[in-house]
């Protein structure tokens, strides 16, 4: 029977054995062809705990749980995850206000804020103070718009 | 020694310093709250702040604004689940579902009194023994730096486990996996990057803390839907939020439990390495088994001792680092590495003359580093159902604020976008554990440790000959490592011995 338990097992086993078969990528250097400790040392013991702990965790006597996910919200929960991606892509060609802003009126979209003052109110004053805070008081330079805009 | 420490005290504690330790320990816990600004950053950002100052302003500045960072990592840990340094992700495993409780103020003062308690304590220990800990330091080789981290792992595994000791050994393992991605540091060849230029310096602490907590438990909220029950728990838990009451009952389980973890975090804390971290795990672990089963059960969902265990030892911790940083000129952590560089842009060489040379000099820190406890707490309390409230915020504008400062926090250490994207791979990959109960804290650990132990484990290597020997022949090495192997069997062993023995005990009572 397919378990909470055994599916983690499975999940672990076949990163282990994915990470076992990268370390024949690590370059081992000539003249440590013979030493006790390599790059290649760590990485090869850490697929060999990982393997065996996976199988100890697929074959012993469990319990018998299962993934509870009913009812859960995997729409919402991916247009978030969709939402952080496009956040990364378009941070720097868009500009920090720009693209935070508008990440942050999404989000509370998605999770059901409907109110266009909210939305506004939460982000653009937020994303300003933000970015003044982190520009003129620690010094941290962030581009506030677009390349053509910033000239 | 005396005249030393009552100079010390009379520079401290003049009109400008003091107001200097209250200004840095309000910036401090400002900058320690926002993700990815922890005590390393907040006291490298003042360093040119304070290039003017005479050094004991300048050191009581920073002073100030070390323990107002520390203060402030932990305020984003209990109230968000986002722990930006290391030392802090311990806090987070009750100080947050406290907070999700409704006692965000309450858990709030609890890591201010534990803070400000271990900080006491260490102070005090720092006072009466810094000079003749720094031998005990130096005689830690890394062959016993290796079991030790032996130790913090097998530990965090035992504890976090909570009854399946297995998954949390296989999360270390994954941790530790996660750590060996980058350049390898002993001969500079690249592991796991998979030809990215991007994962060449491995993988941030803070990408991964940020996307395993903070994001996944963002994420988390989202997937599950809230019933009607759920709004009314969460309407009767805002009406106590800033209440910092702490009962009678509480205050007597917690004194004990902060005697212990002061002098087990300030003597991690001396050794150099990651001190306030595996302080942390140690001390919530060892107060998790002293609890008993019972209260031991309720680590993990809230309970008191689960959140001053580990605030008080990272504390303590963070005093005890100054031991080897004052005596010997080592920095035992990057917070005292920076610390360092402000000594030597002063003209004050750390090391073993400083105390001989320079008494003023050594105490005025010592003593100014305490003040700054001082104040944080006068400070600090009032503020705390403030600071509670941003709590209070509806769920649909809080969580895409958590998940923006997250994100961003990270961003802005490394400018790179691709952090970005690794980020919620991890959230999503860690969203996946966790649905599976796999506990996301010994995959932490393992990863802060993973590099040192192999860096120690190298130079053990080296030292020994290639020879694994060292294991068994040193004798501090081997009771460490036997100290381990009892923490990790014990919890396996230990509830089927138990079972064998009322077995016994039963059908003994049959025949009798």
């Amino acid at each position: 029977m397919l378990t909470r338990d055994r599916i983690g097992a499975l999940l672990m086993l076949a990163f282990s054995l994915f990470y076992w078969l990268q370390i024949d990528e690590i370059r081992v250097l000539p003249f440590q062809a013979n030493a006790a400790f390599t790059a290649r040392t760590i990485p090869e013991i850490l697929a060999i705990m990982g393997v065996a702990l996976s199988l100890v965790l697929l074959f012993k006597p469990g319990s018998n749980e299962k993934v509870q996910v009913a009812g859960f919200l995997w729409g919402k929960a991916a247009l978030i995850c969709l939402a952080m991606v496009a956040y990364g892509l378009t941070v720097r060609p868009a500009g920090f206000l720009i693209s935070t802003s508008l990440f942050l009126m999404f989000g509370f979209w998605v999770l059901g804020e409907r109110r266009p003052v909210i939305i506004l109110a939460a982000s653009v004053p937020l994303v300003v103070l933000f970015w003044l805070l982190m520009t003129q008081v620690l010094d941290v330079y962030i581009a506030a718009l677009p390349a053509f805009l910033e000239g | 020694m005396l005249e030393g420490i009552l100079q010390g005290l009379s520079t401290a504690a003049s009109p400008v310093n003091l107001l200097m330790v209250a200004a840095g320990c309000f910036v401090g816990t400002f900058i320690g709250m926002l993700p990815g600004l922890g005590p390393i950053s907040a006291i490298a950002l003042m360093i040119p702040i304070t290039y003017g100052f005479d050094p004991a302003t300048g050191l009581i500045l920073m002073a100030g604004v070390y323990y107002g960072a520390i203060f402030g990592g932990s305020t984003s840990s209990i109230l968000i689940n986002a722990p930006g340094v290391a030392g802090t992700v311990a806090t987070a495993f009750d100080g947050y579902p406290m907070a999700r409780q409704g006692m965000a103020g309450k858990a709030l003062a609890v890591a201010a009194y534990s803070s400000f308690s271990g900080g006491t304590i260490a102070a005090v220990f720092l006072l009466i023994a810094a000079p003749s800990l720094a031998a005990v330091s130096l005689a830690f080789q890394s062959t016993d730096y290796f079991a030790l981290m032996v130790l913090g792992l097998t530990a965090v595994a035992a504890f976090a486990g909570k009854g399946n000791v297995i998954k949390a050994l296989l999360m270390t393992v994954l941790g530790l996996m996660l750590s060996t991605v980058g350049t390898d540091k002993g001969v500079g060849v690249p592991r796991f990057t998979f030809g990215s230029q991007s994962l060449i310096d491995g993988i941030s602490f803070l990408l991964l803390a940020m996307a395993t907590f903070a994001l996944s438990e963002a994420l988390m909220s989202i997937l599950r839907p809230k019933t009607d029950e759920d709004r009314k728990k969460e309407m009767e838990a805002q009406k106590r939020l800033g209440s910092m009451k702490i009962e009678k009952s509480e205050v007597k389980e917690m004194a004990p439990v902060i005697g212990r973890s002061s002098v087990l975090g300030f003597f991690v804390g001396v050794l150099p390495g990651a001190g306030a971290t595996i302080a942390s795990f140690l001390a919530y672990g060892m107060e998790q088994r002293l609890a008993g089963p019972k209260k031991g059960a309720e680590f993990g969902k809230g309970s008191i001792r689960g959140l001053s265990a580990p605030e008080t030892a990272n504390n303590a911790a963070a005093s005890g680092s100054f031991v080897p940083l004052l005596t010997l000129g080592i920095p035992g952590s990057g917070t005292t590495a920076i610390m360092l560089g402000a000594l030597l842009s002063y003209g004050i060489q750390p090391g073993p003359r400083l105390f001989q040379d320079n008494p003023e000099v050594f105490w005025s820190v010592i003593i100014s580093m305490y003040i700054g406890n001082v104040i944080l707490l006068i400070l600090n309390l009032p503020l705390i159902p403030y600071i509670a409230r941003v709590l209070a915020i509806p769920s649909n504008i809080l969580l895409p604020l958590i998940v923006f400062f997250s994100l961003i926090g990270v961003y802005f250490v490394s400018f790179n976008t691709f952090d970005i994207h690794l980020m919620v791979l991890f959230a999503i990959a860690a969203v996946v554990l966790r649905l599976l109960d796999f506990p996301m804290a010994p995959m932490l650990l393992g990863f802060i440790l993973g590099g040192m132990m192999e860096e120690n484990l190298r130079r053990a290597l080296m030292i020994n000959n290639d020879s694994w020997s060292f294991l068994w022949e040193r004798d501090l090495t081997l009771s460490i490592l036997i100290i381990a192997a009892v923490v990790l069997f014990v919890p396996m062993i230990g509830p089927r011995i138990t079972a064998a023995l009322n077995r016994r005990r039963e059908s003994a009572g049959e025949g009798g």
